[in-house]
């Protein structure tokens, strides 16, 4: 047999360099170690030093026990003399702890307590999580009205714009089951509980896009939940307002998109919102999700294109060139990549053409109209409809032009 | 042996999770999902596995007799425990305070801590060493500096309260009465103890015990005949049900739900003042608010406050539904939500969802009070 102390050493070796390598992930974009705005830093400030610690201490617990483990084993010797109480350890290995726990209590105190401010707050937005996406609201009053322009409510969902170096409150909540709002590189997680309000600090310091997901699971596609945060530098963040609050443009008669555009009204606007979409008799349509849908909402989609991604930012609006092109760019030229939004040549007809084909294919749902007894024959999620594929071009001619 | 005990319930439930793993496999058509979960398990079992034969099960030697009578660890544990049963009970009690009230809700947290404390005490007592005798001395030495003042407290609070509640419930003269003749009782028994040097100690606590429990019981069944009898008259004066929104005299609420826990999830409360201004304080933001939002599609609890000198109550209007009877019959009525009237200082709270957004409405969501010209909060639903 060969030497187990070298076996032993050789395994433990290759766990390490394992865990280590694991460590070298290039493209993390919910990295919480890299920090990109002040309450993140906050944090990031806190972890570093307690993890330093821990870390100490973590190492020196395992190898005493690997020690004693190793040095103590049973090899038929006689069993040493047993005795109990030893006042002087045991006080010294009370203390100890003690000592270094309030050593980390101090800050990580403090830090909770500066990360529950909300005095300070520029902007409020209203976030509400539902199977299994996130709806955010921008209200149309106080600051937001006063100083940024918000004359109207946005709502918009998947992707939170919000402006360069402001402190913006989120409320976060739930139509549903409970959901946890988290960007790791801007703030630790929220949960959103239906029924309460729960606050959440958010601000970006450098224009781009921050991606997070759902952490409290949700159901079925809880792992189809994400979300992103844009930060955008004020100008660009005003032009953003501007462009959502901008009026309805319909097709223009006799094209493709005319044809989507009934053809949106007829299949979808009794769950899905467009502003100012009126009917023949310039009635203005109100979607009633809360017919249709338990959570009672479906996403805004008025402006979809403006967004680059859908159905709990799971997937992608731009193909993957052009996403590169945003997601890549540069602090200083990210705004404007971003406010070009979805343009035809860009757009990702894939994974639209086969959401439209049948949604709960592509994100599982509970839509199966046999078992909708239980909420009332209502859905959770978006139902495959049986469009055809013109209808389905129609529907693509007529969302391309919802920008 | 390498294949001790627990090691080989471990390598067992390995083996047999490699197993699970492989049929999963087998029966779902390739499903990978459950058969990594699966191999996870089985390397989690052979890996505790491995650490039980290397240590042995971290059994003391089986040839050495003498270890198992005398180490700490090997000593029988010293019998049943209430602490484990206590403890549920208050998880129960805080469960239940949770849910009903915030009274109910700390005591259940302060038991559920005594609980526990006492449960860890107790089981590292048992186990302090190898002599029953001095374990009970150590536990003793360390809990009843804290236990005697509680039990003695509580005792205390269980005596004054029953007293006060016996006393509330009796007229005022019958209540003089009464005191006399329990004074001159407590005096003759205590003289009987102090003459009869010998009494027996049980006996004379059985009857301190008998009348404790008297005393308790008499000051439950007064206290809750005093509460039943405004429940019935609350409910003949329809106090449980408000109907319409207006400002009519109708019964008006004298403790308005003061304790409802749902006061714990307020979208915003809204307050009118004594001199009829009606502002709101949402959660998040600052100061007083002249407009609120709430959520399309979300049910949102407001609560009133009332702190004006007049009964009031609160009225959300959010737009009106248009019923279609048929034959071109249309029905229009309003969709309000509103509290029952609240008498000065009380508040209550009211729970909507709220299906459209207000800009599809012709008129302005709003919240008012009748009669109280100019109360008026925006409401918006984006
Ligand atoms: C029964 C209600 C219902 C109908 C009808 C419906 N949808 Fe949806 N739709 C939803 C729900 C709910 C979601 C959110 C699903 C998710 O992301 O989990 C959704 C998501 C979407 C999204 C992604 C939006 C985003 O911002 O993430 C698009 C695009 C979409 N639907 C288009 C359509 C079109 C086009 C039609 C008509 C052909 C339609 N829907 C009909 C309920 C509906
Ligand atoms: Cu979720």
């Amino acid at each position: 047999m060969k030497n187990p102390r070298r076996r032993f050493l050789s395994l433990a070796g290759a766990a390490a360099g394992l865990v280590a390598v694991a460590g070298c992930a290039k493209d993390a974009p919910q990295d919480t170690w890299q920090p990109a705005g002040p309450n993140a830093e906050m944090i990031d400030n806190l972890q570093r030093p307690v993890f330093l610690v821990a870390g100490i201490v973590g190492v020196i617990v395992f190898a005493a026990v690997a020690w004693v483990v190793f040095r103590y084993r049973d090899r038929g010797q006689a069993i040493p003399e047993q005795t109990h109480g030893k006042p002087a350890v045991e006080i010294t290995l009370t203390v100890i702890p003690v000592l270094i726990l309030i050593g980390v209590a101090i800050p990580t105190a403090s830090t909770i307590f500066d990360l529950a401010k909300t005095d300070d707050t520029q902007m409020v937005i209203n976030v509400t999580g539902q199977q299994w996406w996130w709806e955010y609201d921008y209200p149309a009053i106080g600051d937001n009205a006063a100083k940024y322009g918000l004359s109207q409510p946005i709502v918009t969902s998947g992707q939170l714009v919000i402006p360069e170096n402001t402190k913006v409150l989120l409320r976060v909540t739930s139509r549903d089951v409970i959901h946890s709002y988290w960007i790791p590189k801007l703030n630790g997680k929220k949960d959103g509980v239906p029924g309460r309000v729960h606050l959440l600090r958010l601000e970006g310091s450098k224009p781009g896009i921050y991606a997070g997901q759902c952490t409290e699971f949700c159901g079925l596609s809880h792992s189809y939940m994400r979300m992103e945060t844009i930060v955008l530098k004020r100008a660009d963040f005003d032009a953003w307002v501007a462009n959502q609050l901008a009026p309805y443009e319909a097709p223009a008669e006799g094209t493709l998109a005319k044809e989507g555009e009934a053809l949106y009204i007829q299949q979808c606007s009794r769950c899905h919102q467009v502003n100012g979409l009126a009917d023949a008799e310039g009635n203005l349509i109100v979607s009633a999700p809360e017919q249709y849908v338990v959570s009672g909402a479906a996403p805004n989609l008025t402006n979809l294109m403006t967004r680059n991604t859908f159905a709990g930012a799971s997937w992608d609006l731009l193909t993957q060139e052009c996403r590169d092109v945003v997601w890549k760019a540069s602090a200083d030229e990210f705004g404007a990549k971003y406010l070009a939004g979805v343009s035809a040549d860009c757009l990702n007809q894939k994974d639209l053409r086969e959401w439209l084909r049948n949604a709960p294919e592509k994100k599982p749902m509970y839509v199966d109209p046999t078992k909708l007894q239980e909420t009332g024959g209502k859905y959770r999620g978006m139902p495959a409809l049986g469009l055809t594929e013109d209808q389905i071009d129609a529907l693509v001619a007529y969302l391309l032009e919802r920008k | 042996m390498m294949i001790t005990t627990s090691s080989k319930l471990l390598y067992g439930l390995g083996a047999g999770s490699l197993a699970a793993g492989f049929v999963w496999f087998v029966a779902n058509e390739g499903q990978q999902l459950g058969s990594v979960m699966f191999a996870f398990l089985a390397v989690a079992f052979i890996f505790l596995g491995a650490i039980a034969s290397y240590t042995r099960d971290g059994h003391v030697l089986s040839t050495d007799t003498a270890a198992h009578a005398s180490s700490a660890a090997s000593q029988k544990s010293v019998g049943r425990s209430l602490w484990p049963f206590g403890t549920a009970v208050s998880a129960g009690v805080t469960v239940v305070g949770l849910i009903s009230s915030p009274g109910i809700f700390k005591v259940g947290v302060a038991l559920l801590i005594a609980m526990l404390g006492e449960w860890m005490i107790s089981n590292w007592a048992e186990r302090a060493s190898s002599s029953n005798e001095y374990n009970t001395k150590v536990r003793d030495y360390l809990v009843h500096p804290l236990e005697l003042p509680v039990a003695g407290a509580l005792l205390l609070a269980v005596i004054v309260l029953s007293f006060s509640r016996v006393f509330l419930a009796l007229s005022k003269s019958v209540g003089a009465i009464v005191f006399a003749g329990m004074g001159a009782l407590i005096l003759f028994f205590g003289a009987l103890i102090a003459v009869k040097r010998q009494a027996n100690r049980r006996v004379v606590g059985a009857i301190l015990g008998v009348l404790l429990l008297a005393l308790a019981g008499t000051g439950v069944a007064t206290a809750l005949d005093g509460e039943r009898e405004q429940l019935t008259e609350a409910a003949e004066e329809d106090h449980f049900a408000h109907r319409g929104c207006t400002e009519e005299k109708e019964y008006s609420d004298k403790k308005a739900s003061r304790a409802v826990s749902m006061k714990s999830s307020i979208l915003a409360n809204v307050i009118l003042t004594e001199d009829g201004q009606l502002y709101a304080e949402a959660t998040g933001y600052p100061g007083q608010q002249s407009a609120i939002t709430i959520q399309r599609s979300n049910p949102s609890t407001i609560l009133f406050v009332n702190e004006s000198s007049e009964a009031r109550r609160m009225v959300l209007s959010y737009g009106k539904v248009v019923e279609d009877l048929g034959d071109g019959v249309e029905r229009e009525s309003a969709l309000e939500a509103c509290t029952s009237k609240v008498e000065k200082g009380g508040q209550q709270a009211v729970t909507v969802v709220v299906p459209k957004p207000s800009s599809a409405s012709d008129e302005p969501f709003t919240i008012t009070v009748p009669g109280v010209e100019g109360a008026k909060i925006d409401v918006f639903v984006p």
